[in-house]
């Protein structure tokens, strides 16, 4: 079951959902409007290696915009510090984003019950379409949960912005395979 | 509502839920993640016709890696075999796949309640991408429906490595 706009409030009131900066004009019918903050990361190897850590290079989007190009792939963040210990999230655009031709967390719109993070967007365009510092971006879904809860403690637990894939991290032997 | 870790688990002990190889260690608060499998399969004539089985390459990916170029399309598929008969499937790219670029589907998340298969992946990135046979890629997520269920009884039941496009059946049918 979705959360309605009210009972994201209402939830929110008894600290069992976490949105923060909150703006009660962000409620909508059943989800929450996000907007997007400041900081982007693009990655600058040739080839991407899922077994070593990327190698980042970070912009800034300023208040006079920032231009996303066609066939790049940026990572942006959240202005919003969200999460819940009883619900799952999901993540999507709003209409208004997508219908401009941008897809943000395209590949991996879930968010586990437990992390209470600002979340990283993976963000690209169909054409060229500059951003701003803390426009509305994206909206975030409450589902119920069924069954006993865990919780989230994977590592973007202690995120504070946007933050690059920690893949490598995970020790895989090249030569070892999986 | 969706399913959280433990109650994937427990249903896949009480049979409502097939995850085979079933690992606890892959289990996350909401999904369990499941593997890259080492078959990969590329359509080599454009363009695509619906009407027709669409001719392609298929290759075995080698434990060192191999590099997903930009705008193409590679469907590979799941270690696991998947699927239930009780609740209703989406399925994602782990969140540290998806920052690396890479789509594990093309705006086809929802399964079927019913079908029980190794799920074809849509693997398509944005810059050159390294990527390997068994890495955990993607995570499977449950859903508790509401109504009277209708098994899934579709062309793809029971799907093995990857498969590609089957719509050209649903024209036979018609002519």
């Amino acid at each position: 079951m979705i959360l309605t706009g009210d009972e994201i409030q209402h939830e929110l009131k008894a600290k069992r959902i976490v949105i923060s900066p909150f703006a009660q004009e962000s409620i909508e019918p059943n989800s929450y409007g996000f907007r997007l903050d400041s900081n982007l990361i693009c990655y600058d190897n040739k080839v991407i290696d899922a077994c070593e850590k990327p190698i980042e290079h970070h912009y800034q989007i300023t208040k006079t915009g920032f231009c996303l190009k066609l066939g790049h792939f940026y990572l942006g963040s959240t202005l919003e510090t969200m999460g819940s210990d009883f619900y799952a999230a999901t993540l999507h655009a709003r209409r208004s984003v997508s219908t401009m031709g941008m897809w943000i967390q395209f590949s991996a719109p879930l968010g586990h019950t437990g992390a209470k993070i600002p979340w990283t967007l993976e963000i690209m365009v169909a054409h060229p379409i500059i951003v701003y510092p803390g426009m509305l971006i994206g909206k975030i879904a409450f589902w119920q949960p069924l069954g006993d809860c865990i919780r989230y403690k994977g590592k973007y637990t202690a995120s504070t912005d946007v933050v690059a894939s920690r893949l490598s991290q995970e020790l895989y032997s090249k030569q070892g395979g999986f | 509502m969706i399913l959280t870790g433990p109650e994937i688990i427990e249903s896949c002990l009480k049979g409502k839920i097939v995850i085979e190889p079933l690992i606890e260690e892959q289990v996350n608060p909401n999904s369990y993640n499941f593997r890259l499998g080492h078959t990969f399969r590329i359509y080599d004539q454009f363009p695509l016709n619906p009407k027709v089985q669409n001719s392609y390459t298929e290759f075995e990916i080698p434990t060192e890696g191999y590099v997903l170029k930009p705008n193409c399309l590679y469907l590979a598929s799941t270690v696991e075999v998947m699927g239930s008969t009780e609740y209703a499937p989406t399925f994602a790219a782990r969140s540290s796949v998806a920052r690396l670029g890479l789509f594990i589907n093309l705006s086809a998340s929802l399964g079927d309640i019913g079908y029980i298969g190794q799920w074809t992946l849509q693997l398509f990135t944005i810059h050159p991408l390294r990527v390997y046979p068994g890495m955990k890629i993607g995570q499977i997520m449950w859903w508790k429906p509401k109504g009277k269920i209708k098994q899934y009884a579709g062309k793809y039941q029971g799907s093995q490595g990857p498969q590609s496009t089957l719509i050209y059946k649903d024209y036979e049918k018609k002519e």
